[in-house]
């Protein structure tokens, strides 16, 4: 088989190679189905090692307790430890701090990647990049003048957690981290448990709480649950996988039509050829089966090729993703069932294809098929008939769009590789300006600059604080829980300047008991204006009306600040101070964090991860369609050099030449553009309403219309190219050599 | 319009005043066409010499590899020589670029050969008239219509103008190959082996076809391997390895008149 390869790639080297690189890349490409499972892999392998918790309770500061105590005797829970979380600003940036009991760890358990674990007071470790080994760092400390009571702090580590690999991260003891967040005690516990599904960690959560509330210890937001022993960031990472399973099915299509239309060009134009040899007397039989192992063998070397290329393409899309949004580095990985899938792919489809233009080659009377040059004569089909009565146009266009009829299956996989490739770029552009759109819509009803929070889960903030400043309320933001979906709950005065209030529908919340909903949200939900909704928060279910639908492109529930304070057990409390100004107010001191209204508009580097995603993903796909075009219309040109050659035997130059093949290409390209438009349009809406079915807003889709003319100009200015590369090559030797071969 | 620097001057009369004298049409000197280098180089055309003259039917004979398509494909201009000097209508056309010779080939001559080549896709009437369409663009579509026509009733395919390539015999393909040929009016045809896929009927109704122009002052070349069509030339040329290995006019052997260099300018009819 192999010998058989040589000889044919002998005979045909620039076509044969470029056949086997194009379906090379095509089997690559499909490798891109294999990006989901490569980062999954490398997330539940990080998640295992390092023992990622199951369920992880923020607690309001409930002093010294004894955490083995209160929940090891909750069901399905195994395993227990206490951790502290607050912040610090380090370098103008605010920074987590996690206090862990490092000696006793099996859950999220830290590790030093470079240096040792802290093991005296003002020891750290920390993330990768936020500072190194023998940096020091003063922590001001609360409880006393800010610039006199600092904690020094000296980093001896540098390492973490897979959980914590996202954010920059300073680790510490237990009893450090309390000193800096002004705690007694811990404020979150982590909970490692025996039965990882879904249900059974909805339960240990509700358990968990029963029995927090009953040792006195009170809860502001909702456990956080990480079933299936997933990473938690798997659910985010499996959207976006979701997303580049879709391109990845596009980059199989176009690899499908790449490969058919390979075998069947290697196979059709051998025709003479088998019937020289059925001339002399070699079986059909054996005919087909030489034929099929030709396929096969030009597959096999394509799949040798592809295999590695499609391992390198999942794994360095793979690292992108998991590099940009989780921030850990995985290891190499491969998934078995992708590279199986797609060797099977390549081998069955061409032994599919192969018996079948073997089939047809070989079924041709024998006259008709040596005095064949390239496939069937033109004219034997009807539809060929009645193409060659229309008389309009120029001869030369005549003659292009005829042929194109002629080489339908052609013509139809090269229309089909523009209509993939204009639909990738259109649904990546479409992807950047709706995730824009978005992202603006989501701040337009915004209207504080700031929100400014302190350390600490719970409802930490006295809303009087705020009674003398007209340009700042408190409020509160926390999570609960509404018809199994993570809801944002969120507290504004009735009469509150810090958010837009014109509603899409009904009205703003004006008396206990109401609330407004996000539009998008409350349609997912099926909820309309006048439903009673129970909303889950860590106090127990409530239930309020809903009186409005709030343009907000989130799952946000709408309420007045003091009653949800006062549903949550800490009447006149927030957890948040927004301000009209960009600056946390004056009258708010110690250790703050302030959240910018500016920065968040500006901050694209979100859009921008998931936009290199796909526009990798896309260059792939259209990298694929463009090769396969090339391919077949190198193909296609060198199966009528004979004609072309006849044509400038009568007089027709390059030009003349350029321009058969430029209005044949022209029409396929046309036609792919509008089919792409199409495809893009309705591929970029279905990745956006899956996007919101599965997230339950509203993201809105907005369509590319700007890119439209960079896909029109990159089919015209490639097919221009390509034409004019294909005709020089088969306009250089003389006229009579090449006619000379068609003897 | 400035000169055509390919074009040369016409050649000195012959300095024999008793020979009538044609204006020779074709001028080849020292011509070879070789292909490859080194030992394994292949032979087409060695060293010829010949001119033929406005207006003659001349046949090109030998057996198969003597070279004799390939001395009418250079003297078509569809190859390239890889030496000596060729001048055709006056155009020196053995250092012409593809497109000048392109263009020159559309103007000054027409090319039948033995397997028709015609363009599958067009229809007969198409396939002469694209013919007119690439030698001259200034002709109108209208006139160019009728040209094609007149030149497929003048092979006697008139009725059979909308048919495809597949739908014709291989006479028929061959006459319309004939009217594509002799549709832009070229000062040469050059015809290789145009019966050989036809039976004796349709070849000699071909050669009649073909012998018939010569009347209106066309030069035809005719390549054949059959000696009877060629003896009906005025000029027979048999090749043998590349070489002119004799060069019969009027039944009259030249071939020492062309080895003394006698009529190495001009030829006698």
């Amino acid at each position: 088989m192999i010998r058989r390869l040589f000889r044919e790639i002998g005979r045909a080297p620039v076509r044969i190679l470029t056949s086997v690189m194009a379906l090379a890349l095509a089997i690559g490409a499909i490798g891109v189905l294999a990006i989901p499972a490569v980062s999954t892999n490398s997330l539940r392998d990080a998640a295992e090692a390092d023992g990622i918790p199951q369920v992880i309770v923020p607690i309001d500061d409930s002093k010294t307790f004894d955490v083995a105590g209160i929940v090891g005797s909750v069901d399905n829970v195994d395993r227990a430890e206490a951790e502290v979380l607050t912040f610090v600003e380090i370098d103008g940036r605010t920074t987590d701090v996690l206090g862990v009991d490092f000696g006793n760890q099996e859950i999220d358990i830290v590790h030093a990647d470079v240096g040792r674990l802290p093991a005296a007071a003002g020891e750290v470790l920390v993330t990768d990049g936020l500072a190194q080994i023998g940096d020091r760092f003063e922590i001001p400390l609360p409880g006393g003048e800010a610039s006199s009571a600092t904690m020094s702090a000296e980093v001896v580590g540098v390492g973490g957690t897979a959980f914590w690999s996202e954010d920059d991260v300073v680790f510490t003891s237990l009893e450090s981290a309390a000193a800096i967040a002004g705690v007694d005690g811990a404020n979150r516990i982590v909970v490692g448990t025996t039965d990882l599904s879904a249900d059974a960690l909805s339960d240990t959560s509700r358990d968990l709480r029963a029995a927090l509330t009953e040792a006195g210890i009170t809860t502001t937001s909702l456990p956080f649950t990480v079933p299936d022993g997933h990473h938690p960031i798997e659910e985010a990472i499996d959207q976006i996988s979701m997303l580049v399973g879709m391109l990845g099915i596009v980059a199989g299509l176009v690899a499908l039509v790449l490969l058919a239309s390979t075998v069947n060009t290697l196979i059709t134009e051998r025709t003479r050829e088998v019937a020289v040899m059925r001339a002399l007397g070699a079986p059909n039989r054996q005919m087909r089966r030489r034929l099929r192992r030709l396929a096969l063998s030009i597959a096999a070397a394509a799949v040798v090729l592809g295999l590695p290329l499609g391992i390198a393409i999942s794994n360095f899309i793979a690292r992108m993703i998991l590099t940009e949004f989780v921030g850990i580095t995985p290891g190499f990985a491969v998934s078995i069932p992708v590279m199986v899938g797609s060797a099977l792919f390549a081998l069955l489809g061409a032994r599919i294809v192969a018996a079948r233009a073997a089939r047809r080659v070989t079924a041709r009377p024998l006259a008709e098929a040596l005095r064949d040059r390239n496939g069937s004569p033109f004219g034997r089909r009807l539809s060929e008939r009645l193409t060659a009565r229309v008389r309009v146009g120029a001869l030369l266009d005549r003659t292009a769009v005829r042929n194109g009829v002629h080489q339908r299956a052609r013509s139809f996989a090269m229309f089909a590789q523009i209509t993939a490739a204009v639909a990738a770029l259109l649904i990546v552009a479409s992807l950047a300006t709706t995730i824009t759109d978005y992202n603006a819509a989501e701040i337009e009803p915004v209207q504080w600059g700031s929100r400014t929070f302190v350390p600490g889960p719970g409802l930490d903030i006295d809303a009087s604080i705020a009674d003398s400043d007209p340009r700042s309320e408190v409020g509160i933001d926390i999570a609960g829980e509404l018809e199994g979906w993570e809801t944002d709950l969120v507290g504004f005065a009735p009469d509150t300047l810090m958010i837009d209030r014109t509603m899409d529908a009904g009205r703003w919340f004006a008396a206990p008991g109401e609330v407004a909903l996000s539009t998008g949200f409350a349609e997912r939900i099926d909820v309309e204006i006048g439903d009673e909704i129970d909303v889950e928060l860590a106090s127990g279910s409530h239930r309020y009306t809903v009186v409005g639908l709030h343009p907000d492109s989130g799952r946000s529930v709408f309420i007045d600040t003091s009653e949800l304070a006062a549903d949550m057990n800490r009447p006149g409390m927030g957890n948040v101070v927004m301000s009209l100004d960009e600056e946390s107010p004056a009258y708010m001191t110690g250790l703050l964090s302030v959240e910018r209204l500016t920065d968040i508009s500006e901050d694209d580097s979100g859009r921008d991860a998931i936009l290199m995603i796909f526009t990798a993903i896309g260059a792939i796909v259209v990298a694929v369609a463009g090769l396969a075009v090339a391919s077949g219309l190198a193909v296609g040109v060198y199966e009528r050099r004979h004609e072309f050659a006849a044509m400038r035997a009568v007089g027709g130059r390059r030009r003349h030449i350029f321009r058969v093949v430029v209005a044949e290409l022209l029409p396929l390209g046309t036609l792919g553009i509008g089919a792409g438009l199409v495809a893009g349009w309705f591929g970029g809406a279905a990745i956006m309403e899956s996007f919101e079915a599965s997230n339950a807003v509203e993201i809105g889709y907005t369509f590319a219309t700007g890119a439209i003319p960079a896909a029109v100009g990159a089919v015209v200015i490639g097919s221009l190219l390509l034409g004019g590369l294909m005709v020089r090559r088969v306009t250089r030797q003389p006229v009579a050599v090449t006619l000379r071969g068609a003897a | 319009m400035s000169p055509d620097p390919y074009r040369v001057a016409p050649p000195e009369p012959h300095a024999s005043p008793d020979v009538p004298r044609l204006t020779p049409l074709v001028q080849a000197h020292d011509l070879t066409r070789r292909w490859g280098r080194g030992s394994s180089a292949q032979l087409g055309v060695d060293r010829v010499d010949l001119n033929i003259g406005s207006g003659e039917l001349a046949s090109i004979v030998g057996p198969s590899g003597s070279g004799k398509s390939t001395l009418g494909a250079l003297i078509a201009g569809i190859d390239n020589p890889t030496s000596g000097s060729l001048v055709v209508d006056g155009t020196r056309i053995d250092s012409l670029s593809n497109d000048r010779l392109a263009r020159w080939r559309g103007r000054t001559v027409g090319i039948v050969f033995q397997d028709f080549h015609l363009l599958p896709t067009l229809s007969a009437e198409e396939n002469v008239e694209l013919a007119v369409q690439l030698a001259d663009r200034s002709v109108h579509r209208r006139e160019r219509r009728e040209r094609s026509r007149d030149a497929l009733a003048s092979v006697g395919l008139a009725d059979k103008r909308r048919r495809l390539p597949t739908q014709l015999s291989g006479g028929e393909q061959q006459r319309v190959a004939i009217a594509r040929a002799l549709v832009t009016r070229p000062r040469l045809i050059v015809a290789d082996e145009p019966t050989g896929s036809l039976d004796q009927a349709s070849g000699h109704v071909v050669f009649e076809l073909l012998a018939g122009l010569t009347a209106t002052g066309t030069t035809v070349l005719f390549i054949t391997h059959d000696p009877e069509l060629a003896r009906r030339a005025d000029r027979q040329i048999e090749m043998l390895d590349g070489r002119i290995a004799t060069h019969t006019a009027a039944g009259i052997d030249m071939s020492p008149l062309v080895a003394a260099g006698t009529i190495d300018e001009q030829v006698a009819r």
